[in-house]
């Protein structure tokens, strides 16, 4: 008697301790620990069958099809923005540098690598909230909270293009390109009244042979490419770190530079 | 958390919880009891043979019921694998499970087959039924596929198979129970004999619809099941 | 009593749709929803000193009421195949949207269909 009604005030103590959980993981077990408790119940209500069948469904396939529903097959989500050399669109594919080392990653991982091209705003703002792993794309990532930087894997350098050339003084002037690398018009960059600063690759592709070099200022700063992994992924950006480290003692990063940015 | 929602979160916990405690106090002094139907305890076992009332009624009293309950089922499935399909992979990674994990996936599966089959075809002398019976079966294939690799179990179970034996088991359900209809008389309960009761073959008809009903649900529980496993998920 | 735990799972279900964010947990918490309502159901059947409704020789007894048993029966089962067909929409919606977040997802399909009238 006293176990039929323990077990019943144990039913809504389990049901709350589940559902109030932080992680889904756990609140899914703590549902199916609650399934079983409930299949006992039914017994002591004199409903066998009842009993069977939901220890059965509740406790196993239910259980299993929400754990099968969110667990993250096999995939790094990766935004990017397309840089020229780095991570540029090929027709279907994509082929660059960064793109090339993100492959060899996913790959090494055990993962598939699935590439989102975005705008070059969004990228750090995806990261930042958790919808893609890793941002990418030429990026030169200033600090902010929610996501972290690997270690730098390219030297770059910014370059203001047009505007009155009032950035010198800056420290480090923040990047104030922030759209589609695809919708930079390089005759409109060069006559534009604000200055656009670019970074080495997308400066490359766009620069022009015949305008004169006043109109573009080099910043003296020293800066890297790196990329961005979201703050909920710290194992991920340890590994990614770890790659990248590898990488570079083999040569490979070389050779790699070589073959993508000759 | 901002106040807005605080103060949402608490009007609604104090205006379930006035609900809740409303009607704990409505059935404070008695709590509801049904009145077992006459029928369904006193003559169940005469006139369906069955020594489970609950199988007499849902396999008999009820039939229909459980009719459109497997149809609703068919149509759940059906949406699940419609919306499922277009993200399936051709080939899954095969998880790295453990010794322990593939030695007793291999012990178990045929047991909770097994299991399945007690269930449904003994569903009228002890508890069980073909709902359960189907669930468990369905959960001991999910079992051997976790632990053997999913494409180990479907180059036995091949999902055209499985499709077959669904819609069948459907289709024979549906032809017992709806043909009888035009010709006046309700769906047949005695296609088996009765039997005495207690004994294995009695219940008239309803062993056999305990096993249609068994391999429906396993049927559909393992296509659902097959679905979420070959997902390429994002959550 | 078992009625009782019943309709307060019932509540704490109904609560927790309304309070947590993440759709996952919304689902958990509609079968919680529904394992109250099942167990108010098999509860209002059980009565004291009853039996389980399966025996032969005893013939005069007091037994559980199989009516209710055998609607939830087929319940049970169904709600599994019902729960995952939500499911798969929860998993379309968070693959559309990249989120689980519900409000989130509110103010995202806002956003579509402004833009889906302006466009």
């Amino acid at each position: 008697m006293i176990a039929r009604y323990a077990l019943l005030a144990l039913l809504p103590i389990v049901a709350v301790a589940a559902l109030s959980q932080r992680r889904r993981l756990a609140a899914i077990i703590g549902m199916g620990l609650f399934s079983f408790l409930l299949a006992v119940v039914y017994l002591l209500l004199h409903a066998p069958d009842v009993a069977l069948t939901e220890a059965t469904i509740g406790a196993a396939l239910i259980t299993a099809i929400y754990v099968l529903a969110i667990r993250r097959t096999g995939r790094l989500a990766v935004v990017a923005d397309e840089a020229p050399g780095l991570l540029a669109r090929e027709g279907d594919r994509i082929v660059g540098l960064e793109y090339e080392i993100l492959d060899r990653f996913a790959r090494h991982l055990g993962l598939d690598l699935s590439v989102q091209i975005v705008p070059h705003r969004d990228v750090a703002e995806s990261v930042r909230c958790g919808e893609a792993d890793i941002g990418g794309g030429g990026l030169v990532p200033s600090g902010g909270e929610g996501a972290l930087a690997t270690r730098q894997h390219l030297e770059t350098a910014l370059f203001t293009i047009g505007g009155r050339g009032t950035e010198a003084g800056a420290e480090s002037p923040t990047v104030r390109y922030d759209g589609c690398f695809a919708d930079l018009d390089p005759q409109a960059l060069y006559t534009g009244e604000t200055g656009v600063t670019l970074d080495l690759a997308r400066f490359l592709a766009v620069r022009r042979s015949e305008t004169p070099d006043e109109s573009v200022l080099r910043h003296p700063h020293r800066l890297g490419y790196a990329f961005l992994v979201s703050g909920r992924r710290r194992a991920l950006h340890s590994e990614l770190d770890a790659y990248l480290e590898g990488l570079r003692d083999s040569g490979e990063l070389d050779r790699l530079i070589r073959r993508f940015l000759a | 958390m901002s106040r807005g929602s605080r103060l949402f979160h608490l009007l609604v916990i104090v205006s379930t919880g006035c609900v809740v405690l409303l009607v704990l106090l409505a059935f404070h002094s008695e709590t509801p009891e049904t009145a077992p139907y006459g029928t369904y305890v006193d003559r169940s076992v005469e006139e369906t043979g069955a020594t489970n009332r609950v199988a007499g009624v849902y396999l008999n009293y009820r039939l229909y019921d459980s009719l459109l309950e497997v149809l609703v089922f068919f149509v759940a499935v059906l949406g699940v694998r419609h919306y499922l399909g277009t993200r399936e992979r051709a080939e899954i990674p095969t998880l790295a499970e453990s010794e322990v994990v593939r030695t007793s996936a291999a012990l178990l599966f045929p047991l909770a087959l097994l299991l399945g089959v007690y269930l449904a075809t003994l569903g009228q002398i002890s508890p069980g039924g073909g709902f359960g019976a189907g669930a468990v079966a369905a959960s001991g294939v999910l079992l051997a596929s976790i632990a053997l690799g999913i494409d180990a179990i479907e180059r036995r179970l091949r999902r055209t198979t499985i499709e077959r034996i669904e819609r069948g088991a459907l289709l024979v359900f549906l032809l017992l129970t709806l043909l009888p209809l035009p010709l006046g008389r309700p769906a047949m309960s005695d296609l088996l004999p009765k039997g005495s009761p207690g004994a294995v073959l009695s219940g008239g008809a309803i062993p056999l619809y305990n096993t249609l009903i068994a391999l429906k649900v396993l049927a559909g529980s393992w296509l659902i099941l097959r679905s979420f496993v070959r997902h390429r998920g994002e959550i | 009593m078992a009625f009782s735990a019943g309709i307060v799972l019932l509540g704490i279900g109904l609560v927790a749709i309304a309070i947590r964010r993440d759709l996952v947990i919304k689902l958990l918490a509609l079968g919680l929803a529904n394992a109250g309502s099942i167990l108010c159901l098999v509860a209002i059947g059980d009565r004291p000193e009853a039996r389980v409704p399966i025996c032969a020789v005893c013939r005069d007894a007091v037994y559980a009421d199989p009516l209710p048993q055998a609607l939830v029966l087929s319940a049970i089962v169904i709600n599994f195949a019902i729960l995952a067909l939500a499911l798969v929409f929860v998993m379309r919606l968070v693959e559309h949207y990249h989120s689980t977040d519900s409000r989130r997802i509110e103010g995202l399909v806002q956003r579509d269909l402004r833009e889906g009238g302006r466009s």
